[in-house]
């Protein structure tokens, strides 16, 4: 596997505060890869660093295989964090004309008119910057992240700003950034369901350190549980109990087994013997939002009831 | 690189058509405008003036003669030396203000810094006010020409172009000292965009140095400081522009002058200039761009 990013050990310090504590991260190439953490976790911080914008209190980091701030690397890499800025009397095309000169791109009035399109600015294309709304600055700014055809992208909270319709466009501009054109889309945002949908891999900060990281899918496959419709539920408690690796839990009118999937066969057919009437049984994952919340500590869990 | 540096400062300053107009176009404008109202006005009361002044004063081959040829070799020369004075000085700052702490007013430090050299970056800038620079002192010196023409028309005066013997290096010299002498104000004003991230500072600053220089000169002789005297020149590089203009000049002002002091109004006005840039660099290389 080849990394787009490295960083070992990074560091960073504001005065008494550490924005980043030690962080060791190794994003793969391909596909898109969500950076998440509550407020003051590092995202925006990491991302400074990379771009060369700050320099790290310690530890180092490579991008594209380069150095910080080596400009051949840098220039394979595209980004926009925080809410985007351009001079206010340029048209949004002539923005994306002046940030191809300043990447030593010729002026391609088609590259441009087609990212134009792709962000859905066309019929704002010659209108000055200065009219623009958030949502359309947002547009504009991975518009401009992406002008220079970069192998890898970071989008800091991309959909901040936008309307429902513009956050599922946006979405799916994402999605086929990685799938159609091949690049590595960097995705911070505090949109835990966006995430979830758009990204293959994760990272979780908070205070600075690296919390969990992983593919999507398995993050997710942690917390999944059996959930079970059953009567009568004190009976089914405490053949949850008597299975050897499973516990349960009582949430509602249904019963939540945690127990390896391959088990579940032996459970149904426990609690059939047992007398249990089942009315329904599924798997049931955890979403994203509970995984980042019992990883950052940012919520308290709902208390579980535990069979045993 | 740099030539990707100044060619997006040129996209980019191309666009901001006000800024333009202040720096390079205005100050010419606007003195043609005012120089032309007031040959019409002289001529309109010309025969009335005349009336008051001595015959031999307005005859012809008289001090005062309207019937003389004009020569716009001559002018060319006056309007080069004539370059760095405090009104195009405030015009073309406001143009470099812009160009140099533009990133840190419109925040796109963020879009252009990650794939270029820091050096290269301001270098860029530093290239285009020259530019800049120049473009105003071709306005200046065709509106100068300009004025000639009208002023030929006017008073139906015939036009010579002379450009022999030593105008030619003498307006070279003028062009390069008043050149360099307003690149100078625009490196301070690089250097306080630089160090404090804001506009006004960028224009400003250079306007309170300019103020505090000419003070300083007319302290010098309280300060029993001479024009040969190297600190003379290192605390105020006006004297030593209006020293090299005066060495271009020639005559006895000129042969007045002390030897040696040529060499040390050049060093002045070097320092002045490479100073401030290489501090700008030098602050800019390790500043935290991601607040601007």
């Amino acid at each position: 596997m080849t990394f787009v990013i490295e960083t070992r050990g990074l560091t960073k310090t504001y005065g008494s505060v550490r924005a980043l504590d030690g962080l060791s991260l190794s994003i793969p190439r391909g596909g898109v890869y969500g950076v998440l953490g509550p407020n003051g976790a590092g995202k925006s911080t990491l991302f400074r660093i990379l771009l060369g914008l700050i320099r790290p209190t310690d530890g180092e980091a490579t991008v594209m295989g380069g150095r910080i701030g080596d400009v051949a690397a840098s220039r394979r890499m595209g980004s926009m964090i925080e809410t985007p800025r351009f001079p206010p009397f340029m048209t949004a095309r002539q923005v994306l004309e002046w940030l191809s000169a300043a990447h030593g791109l010729r002026a391609d009035a088609a590259r441009v008119s087609g990212w134009l399109e792709r962000v859905g600015l066309t019929e704002a294309a010659d209108r000055r910057v200065r009219g623009f709304s958030v949502g359309m600055l947002q547009r504009l700014g991975v518009a401009a992240a992406l002008i220079t055809e970069p192998e890898l992208v970071i989008l800091d909270e991309p959909t901040s700003g936008m309307d429902p319709p513009g956050i599922q466009e946006m979405r799916a501009l994402i999605r086929s950034l990685a799938e159609r054109d091949g690049i590595t889309v960097i995705l911070a945002s505090h949109q835990l369901l966006e995430v979830q949908r758009v990204c293959d891999r994760v990272a979780i900060l908070n205070r600075g350190r690296l919390v969990r990281e992983g593919a999507v899918s398995e993050l997710t496959s942690d917390g999944e549980r059996l959930r079970l419709s059953v009567t009568p539920i004190s009976r089914t408690l405490e053949v949850l109990a008597a299975l050897p690796g499973a516990h349960g839990s009582l949430e509602g009118d249904a019963v939540m087994a945690t127990l390896p999937r391959p088990e579940a066969p032996a459970l149904l057919r426990a609690l059939i013997e047992a007398g249990v009437d089942i009315d329904e049984a599924r798997w049931v994952g955890a979403d994203l939002e509970s995984v980042f919340m019992t990883e950052t500590g940012s919520i308290q869990m709902p208390e579980t009831i535990h069979a045993r | 690189m740099l030539a990707d540096a100044i060619r997006s400062e040129t996209i980019r300053f191309s666009r901001n058509r006000m800024a333009m107009f202040w720096s390079m176009l205005f100050v010419p404008v606007f003195f043609l405008a005012i120089g032309t109202a007031v040959q019409f006005f002289t001529r309109a009361r010309m025969a009335e003036m005349a009336e008051a002044l001595p015959p031999e004063m307005t005859a012809e081959g008289g001090p005062l003669a309207a019937s003389g040829p004009l020569d716009l070799g001559q002018s060319l020369v006056s309007q080069a030396g004539d370059f760095a004075n405090p009104i195009i000085l405030l015009f073309v700052l406001i143009g470099a203000a812009i160009i140099y702490a533009g990133d840190y007013r419109w925040e796109t430090w963020r879009l252009t810094s990650a794939r270029n050299s820091r050096i290269n970056l301001v270098v860029g800038k530093v290239v285009l006010v020259f530019g800049v620079v120049l473009a105003a002192l071709l306005t200046w010196m065709i509106s100068g020409m300009i004025g000639e023409l009208i002023k030929a028309a006017i008073f139906e005066r015939p036009l010579t172009f002379s450009f022999e013997g030593e105008r030619a290096g003498q307006l070279a010299g003028f062009v390069a000292v008043t050149v360099t002498r307003l690149m100078q104000f625009t490196m301070i004003g690089l250097l306080a965009a630089v160090v404090t991230r804001s506009l006004l500072a960028a224009l400003f600053v250079p306007m309170v140095v300019a103020i505090g220089q000419f003070f300083l000169m007319q302290s010098l002789p309280l300060l029993a400081w001479g024009v040969g005297d190297l600190q003379s020149h290192l605390l105020v590089p006006g004297l030593s522009h209006d020293i090299l203009k005066t060495l271009l000049q020639g005559g006895p002002d000129a042969a007045a002058l002390p030897d040696g002091v040529d060499g040390k109004a050049i060093l002045s006005l070097a320092l002045w200039t490479v100073v401030p840039l290489v501090a700008s660099v030098a602050w800019f290389q390790r500043q935290d761009l991601s607040r601007e």
